[in-house]
């Protein structure tokens, strides 16, 4: 079934009403001292302050986040609260796919006619994720802790895989070498560094200014802190973890959020600084590969998306995608016959961190923030999520 | 006869002028003559009643009537439903804090706690003899004019102030007696009536503050209060900045937080009496008052404006020079444009529209000194700049020309008048602390009596406003804090203004009616050549508590005009930061204590040049030779800033004494100024104070 008459058809994107915080490496800012749901409503709100969006605009608040928040059984509507706005709306989580997966379920809601104005807000703090305490009667130890974030990274219940072995695997699979994973990540930073040193990023992301509790500043979150620059020679010489997986070509944990607006296309175009921009959802796919081969999942979802929509690569202005591994690119590359020096223009996840729920949120805002540079054209965005799933969306700007 | 720069405030109540006091050598009105003619002589003396005690404002009130008519033998009578929340018991500790608690028992004793449906009045009531009631019951005009009627059925003669917020005289068919918050402590009643009544000067007899303004919907405070909260929310609205970061920037550009106001006081009923006045205000004058969907949301709901404790602030919020403009134009356009209403429909002496924001809505400067300030220029500017952010507002109630004479001694002396009979002239102070408005128009006023030939004065508060003399306007020195030249600045110009009072009369009385002179308020009137007061006044230099070093000359001055053996006083008074009461102050600091009636006939008689018995004491123009140092006994400082204090003062002293009085006004503000610079001063209240309000 084709898509490339495009879904949603009520739904758009109001180009310059959106906003991510900076991720600064987890452990490293204030944000690993705060609730980061509390966070997010109120940065979510200063940030529409900022891009002249009335909060009362808002209808209905999608939030995403994957990493357990205090008091998180209180959901979109606390986050809500925060943002200083009684709203009604509901959590959704599907790791690292979240940030697309949240603007998609927007998408939806808009388009069924129950909401004009739809405010999508992921966010998450790997930083000192909570440790739950399962109690497990069948299981030896009777009762389990289980650290959120690193536990679940070290150990894939459907296979007792990390996630860094799934990046090993799939490199063995499709006969990656280190070099090029090596070239890849260089690349990737060489973008996130020229991109920074443009103004570019001052456009997508806002400095926040945390508080404690008398009111006085706790830090600055006003950079993409634990990003450095790296030759080609430093990630030669870095040891390899797995295979093509070393400290250079993986993503790193990192705190933050980041939001966006879906609306009807009237709404849109009274919200948006320049309402002549539209910015429309075209398709979307999901697949899941094989167990313990993630890197793979995105392009085959890209696959089907294109197969789906009748589009190719060559139709694509902006390519952007999740890419905690340089695996991902490499094999991404391989299968879609596309040039890895051509995506992630502006940065990407391998860079500048892995926060979850918002990583999604920012790839989409900078691609279509690039998208309109250019002058316009369909923004295929994608990613993989833990599980062996991969996501991808393509969207419209003109 | 009599010549006044400007109207003076006691007039609107018929009380004369103050030099009437000075020189009939009593005051206008008794409080027990008052208390006759409204509740009826000893022997047949009536009660007052408060209905609706219990709520915030009755419970307030029944405090502060109850505990002022208590010795006057006038029963209070306490009435509410059956069912309303005890908000008087409440009320007891602060009562025993104040009285202590014998006086607090006595006060209570005095109140009858009654309670009734609504529908018929108890018939205790009867026994007590109602002769005034004071209505504070909720803001519905069917319920209150039926209270009314009841009342009036019973007791024909009955007195009925209402203390209602929104609605005029007109529409309730009683006078109007509105106070403002704390209840139990602010003295300012707005009033409404054809003529100053027994009951008004009753209240001022009392000690309290009654302000007589027009009949209309809303009174000065609400639309002060209320239109600068609905200022902050339409710039929530514009901005989506949160209300407790509006209420920092209000805060910084105005003085009050209204949110957190609207907090203190109880949101649930704080919040339907902002709406309720600005849903009649909107009505009457269209949309510059119309309330906001959040404020409406929250007259049902009774939400607070500060998040839960759980949740308090984590993003900030800053504006930029651009924003920093809309902001200004947000709040300031709609209080500009209200006040010209307000001035167009001549609500009030212009005196009382400029205080009550400063005494009952946190105002760092009246709205009409604000406005002055600005000029007329300016002011229109920033009201057109507000039309542009909400047009609708431009429609109605816009009165440019009401700003068109600030050249008139009305709106110039907002704060000092002056008076004068041909012969002595009295200088009268409506504001508590010393600020650059105060200095200014002080100057103002010396020159229109020395133009008048007028070589005799009195300076003193003006005996209604002004109930105490408390010093500097401390957010005065904030840009002190940041440059020498300001703190040097405004201690040389304010000291020039002080020594007019020795240098430019020939005879110079300060007299002190109030609680209390002190700090920068005590150096002005110590630089009169005689300063007097009435027993039980206080005096003090609390500077090194703040810490600051006194910058209008109370280094020097007081030590020059002092015996040498009386020296170590002033040390002590300098170092210790406590005050000495004015019968303990005589002969070394002050000239003469007495009872008020006493003093008030041996002020007019120094002042007229009559037979007093009281010696000037010259003030020393050379160096002065063996000023202490140090005074034993001295308790250790409370703080390393007040030590620091304690030491800039001495230094200060030392320096100013040993150098001729042409020159010590400037050594004087020199180490005033320097030591505002340190970080002892910034780790003060001072400093915490501007940190707090100006770094935002």
């Amino acid at each position: 079934m084709s898509q490339n008459n495009g879904m949603y058809s009520r739904a758009r994107i109001p180009y310059g009403t959106w906003g991510s915080s900076y991720f600064p490496a987890w452990q490293t800012s204030a944000l690993a001292e705060v609730n980061i749901g509390q966070f997010a409503g109120e940065s979510m709100n200063r940030i529409l302050g900022l891009r002249k969006v009335p909060k009362t605009e808002l209808d209905y608040l999608i939030i995403g986040s994957t990493v357990p928040w205090h008091w998180k059984f209180w959901n979109a509507p606390l986050v809500a609260s925060c943002l200083g706005e009684r709203i009604p709306g509901y959590h959704m989580e599907q790791a690292c796919a979240t940030g697309l997966q949240a603007t998609l379920l927007a998408g939806a809601e808009v388009d069924s006619g129950a909401n004009d104005v739809v405010g999508v807000l992921t966010f998450d703090r790997t930083s000192d994720s909570p440790v739950g305490v399962f109690p497990e009667r069948r299981a030896h130890q009777r009762t389990v802790p289980l650290a959120d974030v690193w536990d679940n990274f070290g150990f894939d219940p459907a296979t007792g895989n990390a996630m860094i072995t799934t990046a090993g695997i799939a490199a063995r699979k499709y006969k990656i070498g280190r070099k090029e994973t090596d070239e890849i990540a260089f690349r990737r930073h060489q973008q996130y560094f020229d991109s920074k040193r443009s103004g570019f990023l001052d456009r997508t992301l806002v400095p926040l200014e945390v508080l404690n509790l008398q009111g006085r500043t706790l830090g600055r979150i006003d950079d993409d802190v634990g990003v450095r620059e790296l030759t080609l020679g430093s990630l030669s010489a870095m040891n390899e973890l797995d295979t093509c997986v070393t400290g250079g070509t993986q993503t790193h944990a990192s705190d933050g959020m980041a939001c966006l607006l879906v609306a009807t296309p009237e709404k849109a175009r009274e919200l948006s600084p320049q309402p002549e921009v539209d910015i429309r959802f075209v398709a979307k796919a999901e697949v899941r590969t094989h167990p313990s081969l993630m890197p793979e999942a995105p392009a085959m979802a890209v696959q089907k998306l294109l197969e789906r929509t009748g589009l190719t690569m060559s139709d694509m202005k902006v390519v952007k995608n999740h890419n905690p591994f340089a695996v991902n690119d490499a094999i991404f590359a391989r299968m879609l016959d596309y040039d890895w020096n051509c995506m992630n223009n502006t940065g990407s996840p391998l860079v500048w961190g892995h926060p979850q729920g918002p990583t999604l949120t920012r790839v989409v805002i900078e691609a279509l923030e690039e998208a309109v540079d250019l002058g316009g054209g369909h923004v295929l965005v994608f990613g993989c999520a833990a599980g062996d799933v991969g996501i991808s969306a393509i969207l419209k700007v003109s | 006869m009599t010549k006044v720069m400007r109207e003076t405030t006691l007039q609107t109540l018929g009380l004369g002028n103050v030099i009437d006091i000075f020189e009939r050598g009593q005051m206008p009105a008794a409080a027990a003559d008052l208390v006759d003619e409204v509740f009826g002589k000893q022997k047949k003396r009536g009660s007052m009643v408060i209905s609706g005690a219990n709520g915030i404002v009755g419970a307030g009130k029944t405090m502060q009537l109850g505990s002022r008519l208590q010795p006057y033998d006038v029963r209070v009578v306490a009435l509410d439903f059956p069912g309303a929340p005890d908000g008087i018991g409440k009320q007891y500790p602060g009562l025993v804090q104040a009285f202590g608690p014998e006086g607090a028992a006595a006060i209570m004793q005095n109140i009858v706690r009654l309670s009734y449906d609504g529908t018929r009045l108890p018939s205790e009531l009867q026994q007590l003899k109602p002769r005034f009631l004071l209505e504070a019951i909720p803001e519905i005009l069917e319920i209150k004019r039926a209270h009314y009627e009841l009342f009036r059925g019973s007791f024909p003669d009955i007195e009925i102030r209402s203390v209602t917020s929104g609605f005029p005289s007109s529409e309730l068919g009683v006078g109007v007696a509105h106070p403002a918050f704390p209840h139990e402590i602010n003295k300012i009643w707005e009033i409404v009536e054809p003529e100053p009544s027994a009951i008004t000067q009753l209240l001022w007899a009392l000690g309290l503050i009654p302000v007589p303004v027009s009949d209309n919907w809303s009174f000065v405070l609400d639309v002060l209060f209320c239109g600068v909260t609905l200022a902050g929310l339409r710039y929530h609205d514009a901005s989506n900045m949160p209300f407790w970061k509006i209420d920092k920037f209000v805060r910084k550009l105005m003085g009050p937080n209204p949110f957190r106001a609207h907090d203190a006081i109880g949101a649930k009923g704080a919040n339907f009496l902002t709406w309720s006045c600005l849903h009649h205000l909107a009505e009457m004058y269209g949309d510059v008052f119309k309330p906001t969907a959040a404020l409406t949301e929250r007259k049902d709901t009774g939400q607070t404006w500060y998040p839960p404790n759980h949740f308090r602030p984590l993003v900030n919020w800053s504006l930029d020079e651009s924003a920093d403009e809309d902001f200004r134009a947000w709040i300031l356009g709609p209080m500009f444009q209200m006040t010209s209403l307000m001035l167009h429909e001549k609500r009030g002496h212009l005196t009382h529209l400029n205080a009550i924001g400063e005494l009952c809505a946190q105002f760092r400067s009246g709205i009409l000194a604000v406005v002055r300030d600005l000029g007329p220029d300016t002011v229109a500017k920033t009201v057109r700049a507000y039309h542009r952010l909400q047009p609708e507002a431009a429609q109605s109630a816009w009165y440019p020309g009401a700003f068109n004479n600030m050249d008139s001694p009305e709106w110039q002396q907002l704060y000092v008048n002056a008076e004068h009979n041909g012969e002595v002239g009295v200088v009268t102070l409506s504001r508590e602390s010393y600020n650059g408005d105060v200095d200014q128009e002080l100057n103002r006023a010396l020159d229109w009596l020395k133009a008048e030939r007028i070589e005799r004065v009195i300076l003193t508060g003006d005996f209604h406003l002004s109930t105490q003399m408390v010093g500097a306007d401390t957010s005065e020195f904030f840009p002190a804090l940041e440059a020498a030249e300001a703190g040097s600045r405004i201690a040389s110009d304010w000291s020039r203004t002080a020594r007019r009072f020795a240098d430019d009369f020939e005879v110079s009385v300060g007299f002190v009616n109030g609680k209390r002179c002190l700090g920068g308020m005590l150096e002005l009137m110590l630089h009169c050549h005689y300063l007097m007061a009435v027993d039980g006044a206080q005096f003090g230099m609390p500077e090194v508590t703040l810490p600051v070093v006194p910058g209008m000359e109370g280094c020097h001055w007081p030590f020059r005009k002092a015996r040498a053996e009386d020296w170590p006083k002033l040390l002590q008074l300098l170092l210790g930061g406590r005050p000495v009461r004015a019968g303990d102050a005589v002969g070394w600091l002050i000239d003469y204590a007495g009872p008020l009636e006493e003093a008030l006939q041996t002020a007019w008689k120094v002042a007229t040049g009559a037979d007093h018995g009281l010696k000037a004491r010259s003030v020393e123009s050379g160096a002065l030779d063996g000023v202490p140092r140090e005074i034993a006994g001295l308790p250790p400082a409370d703080s390393p800033e007040s030590e620091a204090a304690r030491k800039a003062i001495v230094q200060c002293i030392d320096a100013a004494c040993h150098v001729s009085l042409a020159d010590a006004l400037a050594t004087q503000a020199k180490h005033s100024a320097e030591f505002m610079l340190s970080a002892e001063c910034r780790g003060g209240m001072v400093g915490t104070e501007y940190t707090k309000t100006m770094a935002v």
